[in-house]
């Protein structure tokens, strides 16, 4: 572990990548502490004219006179939220269905697998629009629960790979040969010897369940106002144009690139570092 | 490789009847179903003239009962049915579509390979230099950004501001001919998809690349005294090209899938602009007809990928 550490240490990028999620990270749980504007209060009374960053609103005001630093810091909030537990459902499914497949072998494994080939060939993003638009349902659970149910294949597919190699190994074999049932294998010897590619994965589905809640929220499907979202915030800045009120396009957008550029460098210096201090 | 295939699309039938029951059923328990959206448009029909409107459509049936109906047609008549909205058959409204989405993602896509093979090619012969590490940067935060964000920014920059291109559609009114016009309408579209899809393309032909540079038969090609320019371009390329392959192949899909958000964004009126407005709409015929029609070409892509393997990998054979 500590070499791993030492490893990843030694990948600029993902160290930089790993400053910033931190600082990310902290501005989501104080930020709303510190700043003190309401993220949902009308800031001055002509609306339609958008304020450009001053003193008294850092990032300027949106459409409804509503300040975006506040904003901003809500929507962090709310797409971190939803980016965690998103993969969290995703990689608990995926890694148990994996592990249970690749640990039962033979036609159990091919019909498990069957079944993630179907669910790998819907076109997802389109399923989970229409779950959401059918639903009707916006609370962050639905949204949470939707995102997460239909992005688990990969994982299941990968922890499987590890599970099919992992299980013909001698410790494996002792732990059945010491009367180790399959719950307990899967949960003490098979999943914690296949986390390094599932932390990996991890990482990278954190990135891509905030870039999905944010096309949600700006199809108008996903977070729903006042409750700000980056996703939102760039549906309101469509209505506007750049010209007129670039801080509105801008806040939002810089924030989800630099928010998942932070998180894949992160994940592939994870996966370099585990790769590496294998190799060793 | 014949038997292979026909054992293939073979299987592909209980991997669409699953896809195809799932989605019904998903569509079926959802809470809000297209009846509420009807009986608000015929708010002027009496009670049974409404139960009468609902029933035309089987709505009024369990969505069990509606599947066996859709499956019915479709293995019958080969029929996706028709839409709520308008009556057309769905096949008809897909085959309207299709073509404009083919022809912005299939543009996009060849303009995206074009640039990112040379790129990855580049950024592995002179790998670790400063080349490198920026293709890497600029790949790793191009990969981060939202389509519909790039897209609102080029239109806000080049099409309002600067004025050089129209801000949406696939043509200017009565020029719908006219190839240069189409294709004026395509530059920012297509530049929006090729920034924001460019990065996976470069990433694996450079790791590909990378690979292939390292093996014995690369030194042996060297050794003979071949140029390095022969050195890279026909022996490594055509072998570290099997990545590329794949990705055409799975990119397939969303030449009919559609890309929503580009197509939302710009207002072409392709696959993605269908698909948002029935969901939106609820028209249950047509969602279905999107998605199974989509899943076909999923499977498809990865039949295609796993063919294009064995045509450029030789050692690559299927019993």
């Amino acid at each position: 572990m500590s070499r791993f550490l030492a490893r990843f240490g030694h990948e600029r990028p993902a160290l930089g990548g790993a400053i910033v999620l931190a600082i990310i990270v902290a501005a989501a749980l104080l930020g709303p502490l510190l700043w003190h504007v309401s993220p949902i209060t009308v800031q001055h009374a002509v609306m339609g004219h958008p304020l450009p960053p001053s003193a008294a609103h850092p990032l300027g005001t949106d459409l409804l006179g509503r300040d975006q630093l506040a904003r901003a810091l809500q929507g962090a909030r709310v797409s971190l939220t939803v980016g965690v537990t998103a993969m969290l459902v995703a990689i608990g499914l995926g890694s148990l269905y994996g592990a249970i497949a690749g640990l039962a072998g033979g036609k159990v494994d091919a019909m498990m697998m069957r079944f993630v080939d179907a669910m790998l060939s819907f076109p997802t993003f389109f399923l989970i629009i229409t779950v959401e638009a059918l639903t009707n349902q916006f609370s962050l659970v639905v949204i949470v629960l939707v995102i997460g149910l239909l992005s688990w294949m990969v994982v299941a597919r990968l922890v499987r790979g590890e599970v099919l190699t992992l299980r013909e190994r001698d410790f494996v074999e002792a732990a059945r040969a010491l009367g180790a049932g399959p719950v307990r294998l899967i949960t003490r010897h098979l999943l914690p010897n296949a986390l390094a590619p599932i932390v990996v994965a991890a990482t990278l589905a954190i990135g891509d369940n905030i870039l999905i809640e944010a096309g949600l929220s700006y199809l108008g499907l996903g977070v729903q106002v006042p409750t700000a979202s980056w996703g939102n915030m760039l549906q309101d800045a469509l209505g506007t144009t750049a010209l007129v009120a670039p801080w509105m396009v801008i806040v939002p957008g810089t924030l989800i690139v630099v928010t998942l550029l932070a998180f894949n460098l992160v994940g592939e210096g994870l996966r370099v570092a585990f790769d590496r201090s294998i190799d060793q | 490789m014949i038997g292979y295939a026909i054992r293939r699309i073979a299987g592909a039938v209980p991997l669409l009847l699953v896809i195809s029951f799932v989605s019904y059923a998903l569509m079926g328990l959802a809470p809000g179903g297209p009846s509420a959206i009807l009986s608000e448009q015929s708010r002027a029909l009496t009670p049974a003239a409404r139960a009468a409107f609902v029933a035309s459509l089987g709505l009024d049936k369990p969505w069990y009962v509606q599947y066996f109906y859709w499956l019915k047609e479709l293995v019958f008549h080969g029929s996706l049915g028709r839409s709520f909205v308008g009556h057309r058959p769905v096949i008809a409204l897909i085959g309207e579509k299709m073509p404009v989405t083919m022809e912005l993602l299939g543009l996009a896509i060849v303009v995206t390979v074009l640039i990112a093979i040379p790129l990855g090619v580049a950024a592995a012969t002179r790998r670790n230099s400063a080349f490198d590490v920026a293709a890497t940067a600029v790949a790793f935060i191009a990969y981060g950004i939202p389509v519909f964000w790039l897209g609102i920014v080029l239109i806000d920059v080049f099409a309002v501001g600067l004025r050089w291109f129209p801000s949406g559609g696939i043509a200017s009114i009565g020029r719908e001919n006219d190839p240069l016009d189409r294709l004026w309408h395509l530059v920012l579209p297509v530049a929006t998809l090729v920034v924001v899809g460019f990065a996976p393309w470069m990433r694996y032909q450079r790791a590909k690349m990378i690979d292939v540079l390292g093996q014995p038969f690369i030194r042996t090609a060297r050794s003979k005294g071949l140029s390095e320019r022969a050195v890279i371009y026909r022996h490594a390329l055509r072998n570290a090209l099997i990545p590329i392959v794949t990705l055409l192949g799975l990119s397939l899909p969303t030449l009919v899938g559609g890309a929503y958000f580009i197509e939302y964004v710009f207002s072409v009126p392709g696959m993605g602009y269908l698909a948002l407005n029935a969901v939106f709409q609820r028209d249950y015929p047509t969602v279905m007809g999107i998605t199974i029609i989509s899943a076909v070409f999923v499977i498809a892509g990865n039949l295609l990928a796993d063919i294009g393997y064995a045509l450029v990998d030789p050692r690559v054979r299927y019993e």
